[in-house]
């Protein structure tokens, strides 16, 4: 009977459509995730495999949550449907036992919707075969990753939601809380799915989610390309407890509702209520009548109408209101959007912070996340809706006396768009309360409501606008909701993947959101134009669209195109006619006006062309790399800064030397071709050729540079924004914080490596060898030139820069003079040291505040509204210029500014004693409230500092391994500060984010991991093992005697003339400083890439008779190396390791507790046990506690100490009671819980243990 | 002066191929007009062309000096209309629903617009329901408010699709009434089931089998021609095949479990035949058997 229940209700449902969609839409989204950049679903970036396991395996786990709604639908249908249609008196009469009824219909309606994962997989296998993906990136077929999913991933999951909801609509009989219930749902697993980043919760996070996706990410969260390219997980650990776990839970609750549900009819509703009632009432009153007989009753005067054109608005507000009423009363409605606002709160609530140090809730941040994460909200509701709305009376079946009333048709269709753009805008006032909630509860009161009212209301509402005015096209034209529901997901569908595909231009993307980012600094006004005017198109646009819709809207009950299309032409009035006009008009106005901006006034590059175009740079000029060249010893350039017509003028020249033994007859010189060239002047230069494309020149010099002479070269050149580009770029020159450097806009000499494209896979596409990102480490030729700068080595620089009066403009150098002169503000800025041919310009309506650290002034240029941290800022340069002075060797400025530029850049740089600051990073972190938080507006502010040194005085040549000397090194330098501010404790809390930066960033590696001195300007490499290798090295060499070394170093090397230092060279001073025995140790930590698994298996204290403990800790240890793809090899351990024990927790020791102990054993192969005596009781103890040693799994390190055996006297060890210590009953087995321990321990205690 | 309505050459196919309506030609003056037919004769299909809901393939229809096919917001303009299924706004009063649709009729006063839908109401016998949702409406319920809405604004093209469907003997009296009180001066279509409502109401009617129109004319004098041609018997169930051969039986039915038939005949075809005062139940059945002698 089971059977025939579950084929029936298979077959049932099979002929639904429902079915049909969710697996067509399911299809075509993984398609397009495998096959294009433009959706992502987890998904698989740099060089892991389209179809690689792991991106297979996450797909799938990924779409059971989205498919929870589809599974709900399938198995409340399954039951509801009975109650619905009222078949369940016909059901519930019948023999049927309702175990096999309930089942029956549950598993039937399971099996049904596993088809839609089954089109899920067809969707990435299907996708992985296309012949348009690069062959590289498309690994071998393997059903392994399927399987996996299936039965660890998609059936479970389907399994828990389809019990839970199945439960929750046969027990309530209603649908309504069965939704409610899936949203509340979902929604608290998106809320755990938050919490991952946060270290501490992982095991948590594994378990509380119920999908399993958490223990996954988990598990392969470092996993390697190479493993994620070929590795299945293992079904072990929480990954499995969480399966188990669920899938229990998921059986109990569908027993329960077995047991709980009784076969009988009628719901319990509120509707079937008022029916019975309805019923009942109406029953007196139809025999009631014996007064029916007669014409009684008032008499029935009729009432003339009248037809007004103020006739037709009244119908029109009256129709509107009953729509708008019907959607904002909705159910659907209201799941969706209370769904978005939790959404939106959990994403607002957790807006970025760094290394888990919160910043404040300024407007600007939040709005980016709160359209982020409540797009799909209204791009839902817009489509549900227009479908929901447009079919309404036809639905009802109400449509034919509808239809026959006398209101406009215009009426009609306007009263549904007008429905649709409240909801928007009632959506955005919820969603714009939700946002200052958010900023309330998190004491952030400067709400800027304009802000939210532009961005949401303006910019984001035009376009939800216009998707509504397209979803109601398609309805309208279609006349078939579903058809018009795809298609209608199909036009938002296109937004995203046409820049994929590099169809990028503003005038065929119809529901393209221009890149806009708001800045506190500079507010919209970048894109204001841009906004304004693709708005117009867009409006214009859609006025054609409705009045095509009116056209075609379907009145009455004759949907065939031919038929309505004879009624459209009565329809085709005057005023319709005016609005096809003034929509052609506006379409061809707006747009040239558009196109004149994007393609003429700026330049429309899709990326794919601009590919192209580096490209065909290197393809031309590569050759000319290593070509001789005089090098620039002396820049002069004025600037004239002109912010609210965002242009900038350059003026000025270099001073070129010949510093090699021959002639030069040939100068190379390369400049932004966006950048107009007023005057480019080389004294006895010829121009040879001219490629204006790539910004090229070539001169022929007559006569030729001799070798040891000077010449100049002289230029006049401008660069400006005009109007607005396709790409929205905001431009470095802007109304208020301007920022651009010496790369952007001046003139270079010869061939930039900077320039060439740089991404693998677009370079095989183009025919380029795979690109080579440094030279060998020793390569002299190379070593000639540092790696910033291939055209100078040091240059005296000097430049008048010129701002309008209500600015102030900065650059590097010391300030000469100041001064107002027609109405702008001059600066004259002069270096006095020598500095690397790189330098920048700053404009911007600045507060400034002022220090100083012994002679030399310190600056922070911010923006009024973000003073929040400039003291921090002040305080950490202070203390920075201190330590390093003190440790690697004098200051070379008399002064160190800040300066804050908009947030259309991320990051912190140090130009020479000039230091841009995005507003993203430091001016906005909330450093004060959290005493726990760490300090990384200090930490910034130190790292930028410590390039004074490493960089501005200690260059690496242009080889692998660079930027240890500058990133790596300035890295330490802040480290040092910071532990020197805030103390050792805080440090780990540090770098226990830096170590999982870097083991994340390993599975993100495009080409090659390299070890760190071999780096090749790999971030995760050079600022986050950077960190974590050199903090080991400062503990197993102490602080002093590293400093010495690298001081030394520093003197050695800095503001040298080529061969420029390297790494090798670098590590030569430091092993100065390592002790013979520890030598071993650099191999490790820089010339290799090195791993540890280390991990604590038991943990038991005896007490001695003179009060004193024993701690014997029992472990696991093992060191690999890895090679660039990840491919390891086991190392026998031969490393000096931390051995901690703490006891209790008070508020001043680390988390861990009071350290008891805490000393370097050197482990030999095969040991598995230490002993150690401590003064107080062990609460804890393990083996490189603090994770010093980079180690995939930190957690494990660590465990409690349980108490082991009867009191010993003094000096007596474990050994002399082999085997397992019996433990004392109710104590013994905290440890053995923790971990898996041995049996017996054979290992020797190693002659050093005590 | 009430306009007339004059149907000329209306057809109809529709896609799968039934052709709803063969060259209608009807002229409606004002009053009561039957419309009389078998399920899929095409009353509704010629009812939906006239509520401007459907195109016809050819044919002119004019309602005074309108193009009632071309003018369409004019027609809606004198139109009230009830279709023969329809739903309603479930979440919404009857009160709510009725000055809404009062509204989109035209009647943009609100304190005339609040007199006209609560006299409806009360005419309709919905006053005591006005406040309940339409969605907990029993059929009947239902019923009443679509004549409701239909009788709205001063309709002078009244169209109403099978309006006593449903409907209690005692309500649907009730509403004969009320169409027969509005119909003297305007244009009243009234298809149905119920023969004897054309005979008590309709001052013209029409008979439509298979899309065509078989008969037009006054109920009462289309009776009057059948006097003395029609006669009854009841027979029994066997023997009412050589019945069947042998005359022309315009019906059967059964009266107290026996069989009566219904003989159409210039004179009395035996003595075991009884002469019947002829209703319009005869007139419609002949005239069906007619057309379909004719197909065959």
């Amino acid at each position: 009977m089971l059977a025939r229940i579950f084929a029936f209700e298979f077959r049932y449902q099979f002929r639904q459509p429902l079915i049909w969609i969710a697996s067509i839409l399911y299809f075509i989204l993984i398609f397009f995730a495998i096959t294009s950049d433009a959706v992502s679903i987890g998904g698989s970036i740099g060089a892991v495999n389209r179809n690689a396991p792991f991106v297979i395996m996450q797909m799938l786990a990924v779409m059971t949550i989205l498919g929870t709604f589809f599974t709900t639908a399938f198995v409340s249908n399954s039951v509801h449907r009975d109650f619905e249609l009222q078949t369940d008196s016909i059901f519930f009469s019948t023999p049927l036992k309702k175990t096999d009824y309930l089942l029956g219909r549950f598993a039937g309606s399971l099996f049904l919707s596993w088809f839609s994962y089954v089109a899920i997989s067809l969707g990435i296998f299907v996708g992985s075969l296309m012949p348009w993906l690069e062959a590289e990136r498309v690994g071998p077929f393997q059903i392994g990753p399927y399987v996996f999913a299936m039965l660890v991933f998609v059936i479970p999951n389907m399994f828990i939601t389809g019990a839970l909801f199945f439960s929750l609509a046969t027990l309530t009989r209603n649908l309504l809380y069965t939704y409610a219930g899936v949203v509340v749902f979902v929604v608290g697993v998106l809320t755990a799915v938050n919490l991952i980043p946060d270290l501490e919760y992982r095991t948590l996070a594994s378990l509380i989610d119920p999908y399993g996706l958490n223990a996954f990410e988990i598990q392969a969260r470092y996993w390697t390309v190479l493993e994620r390219n070929s590795l299945v997980p293992t079904l072990t650990g929480n990954l499995l407890l969480n399966r188990l776990l669920w899938c229990g839970l998921a059986a109990v609750v569908l027993a329960f509702t077995v047991w709980r549900f009784r076969m009988t009819v009628g719901g319990t509703g509120r509707a079937s209520r008022q029916l019975r009632q309805a019923t009942t009432e109406g029953g007196p009153s139809a025999v009631a009548p014996a007064r029916a007989a007669g014409a009684t009753g008032r008499a029935f005067a009729p009432v003339r109408p009248s037809f007004s054109r103020g006739t037709a608005w009244a119908q029109y507000l009256h129709q509107a209101r009953l729509e708008t009423r019907s959607v904002l009363r909705g159910i659907p409605f209201v799941i969706m959007m209370l769904f978005g606002l939790v959404n939106v709160t959990g994403a607002t609530l957790t807006v970025e912070s760094i290394a888990g140090t919160p910043v404040w809730p300024v407007t600007a941040i939040l709005l980016p996340n709160i359209i982020g994460s409540f797009i799909l909200v209204v791009l839902l509701v817009l489509i549900f809706y227009s479908g929901d709305l447009v079919w309404r009376e036809r639905t009802l079946r109400m449509s034919e006396m509808f239809d026959a009333l006398p209101m406009p048709t215009w009426t009609v269709w306007t009263a549904k768009l007008t429905a649709l753009a409240v909801s928007i805008v009632a959506l955005m006032t919820a969603v714009t309360a939700t946002g200052v909630a958010v900023q309330s509860y998190r004491h952030y009161t400067n709400y800027e409501l304009p802000v939210y009212f532009k961005g949401l209301f303006v910019l984001a509402g035009s376009h939800f606008l216009f998707l509504a005015v397209a979803c109601l096209f398609f309805q309208a034209v279609c006349n078939n909701k579903f058809v018009a529901w795809l298609l209608s997901a199909f036009i938002w569908i296109l937004g995203m993947v046409l820049p994929a595909l590099h169809l990028e231009h503003l005038l065929y993307r119809f529901m393209a959101f221009p890149q806009v980012i708001y800045s506190d600094m500079n507010g919209f006004r970048p894109f204001n134009q841009l906004i304004l005017w693709t708005s117009l198109y867009w409006g214009f646009f859609c006025i054609a669209l409705l009045a095509v819709a009116h056209l075609l809207w379907v009145r009455g009950t004759e949907p065939r195109l031919r038929l309505r299309l004879r009624v459209a032409r009565q329809r085709l009035t005057m005023p319709v006619r005016a609005a096809f006009a003034v929509a052609v008009v506006g379409i061809i106005g707006s747009g040239s006006w558009i196109f004149y901006n994007t393609n003429v006034l700026n330049r429309y590059i899709p990326q794919d062309r601009q590919f192209d175009r580096q490209a065909d740079y290197e393809k031309k000029y590569k050759k000319y790399e290593d070509m001789e060249k005089p090098r620039i010893t002396d820049a002069k350039v004025d600037v004239d800064i002109f912010p609210e017509r965002r242009t900038a003028d350059m003026r000025g020249g270099y001073v070129l030397k010949n510093k090699t033994a021959a002639p030069i007859d040939v100068l190379h010189v390369g400049i932004n071709p966006d950048v107009v060239i007023r005057r480019l002047d080389v004294p006895n230069g010829r121009i040879e050729s001219e490629d204006k494309v790539q910004g090229y020149r070539i001169y022929k010099l007559d006569p030729p540079l001799a070798p040891g002479a000077t010449m100049e070269l002289t230029f006049d050149v401008s660069m400006s924004y005009p109007g607005f580009a396709n790409s929205g770029a905001r431009g470095k020159i802007v109304q208020n914080g301007t920022f651009f450097d010496s790369t952007d806009f001046l003139p270079h000499l010869g061939y930039q490596k900077m320039a060439e494209l740089d991404d693998p896979n677009e370079r095989r596409k183009r025919g380029l060898p795979p690109i080579v990102r440094f030279a060998k480490v020793d390569d002299l030729e190379a070593r000639r030139n540092t790696y910033i700068s291939n055209e100078a080595d040091w240059v005296n620089f000097e430049t008048t820069v010129s701002t309008s009066a209500d600015q102030i403009a900065l650059a590097p150098g010391n300030l000469q003079r100041e001064w107002s002169e027609n109405g702008r503000h001059y600066y004259h800025y002069r270096t006095d040291a020598p500095i690397l041919n790189f330098y920048g310009w700053l404009s911007g309506r600045y507060a400034v505040k002022r220090d100083h650290w012994n002679d030399v002034s310190i600056e922070v240029y911010y923006h009024p509204g973000h003073p929040y941290n400039i003291d921090r800022m002040l305080e950490g340069a202070k203390k920075s210029l201190q330590y390093f002075s003190d440790n690697f060797g004098p200051y070379q400025h008399k002064e160190l500014r800040i300066v804050e530029f908009p947030r259309y850049a991320r990051f912190a740089q140090a130009l020479p004693n000039t230091i841009p600051f995005s507003e993203s990073i430091g001016f906005i972190g909330r450093i004060a409230d959290d005493p726990d938080a760490i300090d990384y507006v200090f930490y910034v502010t130190a790292h930028e500092v410590g390039h004074m040194w490493w960089a501005h005085q200690v260059m690496g040549a242009n080889v692998q391994g660079a930027t240890l000397m500058s990133e790596t090194m300035a890295q330490y330098s802040a480290l040092m500060v910071m532990e020197h501010e805030y103390g050792r404790d805080k440090m780990r809390r540090f770098l226990k984010y830096e170590l999982d930066s870097y083991l994340a960033g390993r599975g993100a590696e495009r080409i090659e991991e390299m070890p760190l001195y071999l780096v090749e300007n790999q971030p995760y490499i050079h600022y986050r093992k950077g960190s974590l290798i050199m903090y080991a090295l400062r503990d197993a060499v102490g602080e002093q005697p590293l400093n010495a070394a690298l001081r030394e170093y520093v003197q050695a090397v800095k503001f040298q003339q080529p061969p420029y230092t390297n790494s090798p060279e670098f590590l030569d001073f430091i092993a100065k400083a390592v002790p013979a025995d520890k030598q071993a140790l650099l191999d490790d930590l820089f010339r290799n890439i090195t791993l540890y698994e280390n991990r604590a298996t038991k943990a038991t204290w005896a007490k001695r008779d003179d009060g004193k403990y024993v701690v014997t800790l029992q472990f696991a240890s093992a060191k690999y190396r890895a090679d660039g793809k990840g491919k390891e090899t086991e190392r026998p351990m031969d490393d000096w390791v931390d051995v901690g024990v703490f006891g209790e927790k008070g508020k001043d020791t680390p988390q861990e507790g009071k350290v008891l102990l805490l000393e370097k054993r050197h482990l030999a192969p095969g040991e598995d046990r230490v002993e150690v005596v401590v003064d107080e009781l062990p609460k804890k103890a393990g083996i490189d506690p603090f994770n010093k040693l980079i180690d995939r799994n930190p957690e494990n390190n660590i465990m409690a100490v349980a108490a082991g055996g009867p009191a010993l006297p003094p000096g007596s060890d474990l050994e002399k009671h082999p085997g397992p210590v019996p433990a004392p009953p109710g104590t013994g087995t905290a440890a053995t819980a923790a971990g898996d321990a041995p049996a017996a321990a054979p290992a020797a205690v190693p002659s050093d243990t005590h | 002066m009430t306009p007339e309505l004059i149907i000329e050459g209306v057809s109809k196919t529709y896609p799968n191929g039934v052709q709803a309506l063969r060259n209608v030609t009807l002229n409606i003056p004002a009053g009561m007009f039957g419309l009389l037919g078998p399920n899929g004769a095409g009353k509704s299909t010629l009812m939906r062309t006239l509520a401007t809901l459907q195109e016809p393939d050819t044919g002119r229809i004019r309602l005074g000096t309108v193009d009632v096919l071309k003018e369409k917001d004019t027609v809606r303009r004198m139109l009230g209309y009830l279709p023969q299924e329809f739903g309603v706004y479930p979440k919404v009063s009857a009160y709510e629903l009725l000055n809404h649709f009062a509204v989109l009729k035209g009647i943009i006063d609100a304190k005339q617009r609040k007199e006209t839908v609560e006299a409806l109401l009360e005419r309709t016998n919905l006053s005591n329901y006005r406040k309940r949702k339409l969605g907990t409406f029993s059929g009947g319920m239902k019923q009443r408010f679509g004549i409701a809405q239909a009788l709205l604004g001063d309709p002078k093209l009244i169209i109403v699709d099978e309006p006593t469907a449903g409907l209690d003997p005692a309500e649907r009296l009730r509403f004969n009434n009320l169409l027969s009180e509005i119909g003297e001066q305007v244009v009243v279509i009234l298809s149905t089931h119920i023969v004897d409502d054309v005979s008590d109401l309709c001052r013209n009617m029409a008979i439509i089998g298979s899309g065509q129109v078989l008969l037009t004319g006054d109920p009462l004098r289309t009776i009057e021609t059948l006097r003395g041609h029609v006669w009854k018997k009841m027979v029994t169930r066997d023997d009412l095949p050589a019945y069947e051969r042998d005359c022309t039986v315009i019906s059967t039915r059964l009266v107290a479990g026996r069989t009566q038939i219904h003989v159409l005949s210039g004179n009395r075809p035996d003595a075991t035949f009884e002469e019947v005062t002829p209703m319009l139940e005869d007139v419609y059945f002949s005239t069906l058997n007619a057309a379909d002698v004719k197909a065959a």
